[in-house]
């Protein structure tokens, strides 16, 4: 026999053994994983509704962490952009499904007895006034009888347009936001966003006696700025706003 | 909290004569939310939307087919409220109280006026 021949024996000996070792080694991984080696995982976010006691964020992950195979890798409370708290849970997505997750987590209760529920749909229902509403309002006077027709005395000049951002800047973006799109720091907590004031932008004069009326006396969450702010700062603001673009 | 929305019932005293002036009650009773709730509130304690927003947004009361008066609210409305309001007798039709919440839905009461002699 040729020494080449005793070293393909030799080769196909290894191999064997090999190919025999292998499986052996892929079962024993398996097995040490738990079987999650071949799992599908996946994170999927849920918006929650009903955490409203101290103790119903933790009685949420845990309740849902024991009943399903699954884990709860965050529990975002109060950054998420739309509000809402925000639950991101890891799950094998062969065996569980985003629906059975939902299901699960309306069915938990949180100790004072609340349930959960995902949220669906916008952050803030508030529905279209109806034209019987709309009837109402004009029948009885839409508009408050102190909105006067004024136009602005100030002429919007970049000198105005710059005093106007830097009152802007210091009173109104914590609402209103940066770029007047409604959605500032404090905008969260208040029941009604406040208004996306680039819809002002490029406006002619007819609405300088609104903005100056609603800027002055306020309305709902929005304070009567008319005793904080000067009447011409309020036409610099006035002035500013206008130049507001739509955010991309 | 009210547990579900009940049918909106109104009272009106039982004998009304020709240009009274007359109370009118309405109870309606419907959960009212700001929608926020506190969270951690060991370190930094916050507000943070919690359940959906509910409230009565618009109350309308018609005297026959006349639009006598407009109650317009804000989540600070309480649950289950009850509203109090004068009208004057001036003929023989029906009031009608008309409820809109935020969701745009809306639910009505009606009582008849009838002068007694």
């Amino acid at each position: 026999m040729s020494s080449y021949d005793n070293l393909s024996t030799k080769l196909a000996g290894y191999m064997r053994r090999v190919f025999l070792v292998l499986p052996l080694l892929f079962v024993l991984a398996i097995a040490a994983t738990g079987g999650n080696a071949l799992a599908a995982l996946t994170v999927e976010k849920f918006e929650i509704e009903g955490l409203i006691s101290p103790a119903s964020p933790k009685a949420l992950s845990e309740a849902l962490e024991k009943q399903l195979q699954v884990k709860v890798v965050d529990l975002n409370l109060k950054n998420s952009s739309s509000g809402w708290p925000l639950l991101s849970v890891e799950f094998d997505s062969d065996q569980l499904t985003r629906d059975v997750i939902e299901q699960t987590i309306a069915s938990i209760e949180d100790p004072a007895g609340h349930t959960y529920r995902v949220h669906q749909g916008p952050a803030v229902i508030s529905a279209p006034f109806t034209d019987e509403e709309k009837a109402a309002m004009a029948a009885l006077g839409p508009a408050p009888p102190n909105v006067q027709a004024l136009t602005n005395p100030i002429e919007s000049t970049g000198a105005s347009i710059a005093r106007g951002k830097e009152h802007y800047d210091k009173y109104c973006t914590t609402c209103h936001g940066l770029q007047g799109d409604g959605n500032g720091p404090a905008a969260h907590g208040i029941t009604i966003f406040p208004r996306q004031l680039w819809v002002w932008n490029n406006t002619d004069s007819s609405v300088d006696g609104y903005l100056f009326w609603m800027i002055t006396e306020g309305r709902s969450d929005m304070p009567p700025w008319g005793v904080i702010l000067l009447e011409n700062q309020r036409w610099d603001v006035i002035n500013y706003i206008k130049t507001l673009t739509k955010p991309e | 909290m009210a547990a579900r929305i009940k049918p909106p019932r109104m009272r009106i005293p039982r004998k009304i004569k020709k240009d009274d002036i007359f109370k009118v009650k309405v109870r309606f009773e419907h959960p009212s939310f700001t929608g926020l709730g506190m969270v951690d509130t060991e370190t930094m304690p916050t507000f943070n939307r919690a359940v959906p927003v509910t409230f009565i947004r618009n109350m309308l009361v018609y005297y026959g087919e006349e639009l006598v008066t407009r109650f317009s609210m804000t989540s600070a409305i309480a649950d289950d409220p009850m509203f109090t309001f004068k009208l004057k007798a001036v003929r023989e039709e029906p009031v009608t109280v008309a409820f809109i919440n935020n969701e745009g839905e809306r639910w009505e009461v009606s009582a008849d006026i009838k002068f007694t002699a």
